[in-house]
């Protein structure tokens, strides 16, 4: 059965999941991250993949820059809520490398952005649904009627919340020397 | 595969000389003969980039090792696009079940041949299986490895020299430098 991606990038990311053998799951689990005064949610974040073999959440940003914004906000929330949840976000930037090291450069430009949507969620008005939900979380937070995942007064539950896994992190910008370990 | 490729010419910075290789290669060296001193090491080897690491690190361990050589495919390589499913190309020549193997790469970025690779080697029941690379790009990470050996930590460039190759060039510089963006971009536009 064919996944029904929603970006052409995160075909093209499974492709190389499964070239090495690494397994993977689309969208599989929906992390609540706002919620309204009635304890209703009203913003999710659902990471594009789940590598079970690594307990890893890969989220592929590849859209254009406002709403790269939006959604690095999300993971931000993400990370508040969840803290032990091991996501990795990867921008444009990240996949344009990931092509280069492949070989595949001249594919960027058709896979990331938004001339990548291959099968974009729509309400029906022409906009993108990532772009509603934001669009109606910002009108919430703006009227203040969305409680705040820090300091707001509906944390999420037990219920809520996923296994909790351990966070990592990455980046370096500059060169150092050596490591260390070794048994 | 590049044709108007020049050499050095296409590098726009040099990120690591000739001498800091060089002096990083026998301090590794000195570090992986102390801890397996009287035990029996095989260095493993993964073609190409990492080709004349493995001969400078190898002539750096002062205590006696075996060597072999793999080689896996690529994603996007034309062989083996078909298959979509990752092969090695080259396998060990001789068992490695109960024997030290440290595995030598050029460099660990996204971690996926290398988390292939483990797992692939672990299969092969050796004694202690660990991991030396000559760079590590950890911005890049996608599958986290627990690495024994790192000479240098790089940022997120795409360095290439010393075994690392853009269209199976530049591997015989003797530095690590970074490529100047028009070189790909002009080879990606192509």
């Amino acid at each position: 059965m064919n996944t029904p991606f929603a970006h052409a990038s995160e075909a093209e990311m499974s492709r190389i999941l499964d070239f090495y053998a690494v397994r993977w799951d689309y969208e599989p689990h929906t992390f609540p991250i706002l919620w309204n005064l009635d304890g209703d949610v009203v913003e999710s974040f659902s990471p594009d993949f789940y590598l079970p073999d690594l307990d890893l959440y890969l989220e592929m940003t590849t859209l254009r820059q406002k709403l790269v914004r939006k959604k690095n906000r999300k993971l931000r929330r993400l990370r508040e809520l969840y803290p032990d949840l091991n996501v990795k976000l990867f921008y444009a930037r990240d996949f344009r490398a990931l092509m280069l090291k492949y070989g595949k450069q001249a594919l960027t430009a058709g896979l990331s952005g938004s001339s990548g949507q291959v099968a974009a969620p729509y309400d029906g008005t022409g906009r993108l649904t990532t772009q509603i939900v934001a669009d109606q979380v910002m009108a919430a937070e703006a009227a203040g009627i969305v409680a705040a995942a820090t300091g707001g007064e509906s944390p999420p539950t037990a219920a809520d919340r996923a296994t909790t896994r351990s966070r990592h992190s990455s980046g370096a910008t500059a060169i150092t020397k050596g490591n260390v370990t070794h048994a | 595969m590049n044709e108007h490729a020049n050499l050095h010419e296409d590098i726009g910075e040099i990120l690591l000389t000739e001498q800091e290789i060089d002096a990083m290669v026998r301090e590794l060296g000195a570090r992986i003969s102390a801890d397996y001193r009287g035990r029996k090491l095989t260095l493993v080897s993964v073609l190409k980039g990492s080709l004349p690491f493995m001969a400078d690190l190898m002539r750096a361990i002062d205590i006696p090792v075996r060597i072999d050589l793999m080689e896996v495919s690529s994603y996007g390589g034309t062989a083996t696009e078909s298959s979509g499913l990752v092969r090695i190309l080259k396998d060990l020549s001789a068992s490695i079940a109960d024997e030290d193997v440290l595995i030598v790469e050029d460099i660990i970025d996204t971690g996926l041949t290398l988390n292939y690779l483990v797992r692939y080697l672990r299969g092969k029941a050796p004694a202690s299986l660990h991991i030396c690379t000559l760079l590590d790009k950890p911005a890049r990470r996608l599958v986290e490895i627990p690495v024994d050996y790192t000479g240098f930590t790089i940022p997120d460039r795409f360095v290439v020299g010393y075994g690392l190759d853009f269209g199976e060039l530049y591997r015989n510089l003797r530095y690590v430098g970074v490529l100047k963006p028009e070189v790909y971009t002009e080879v990606g536009a192509g």
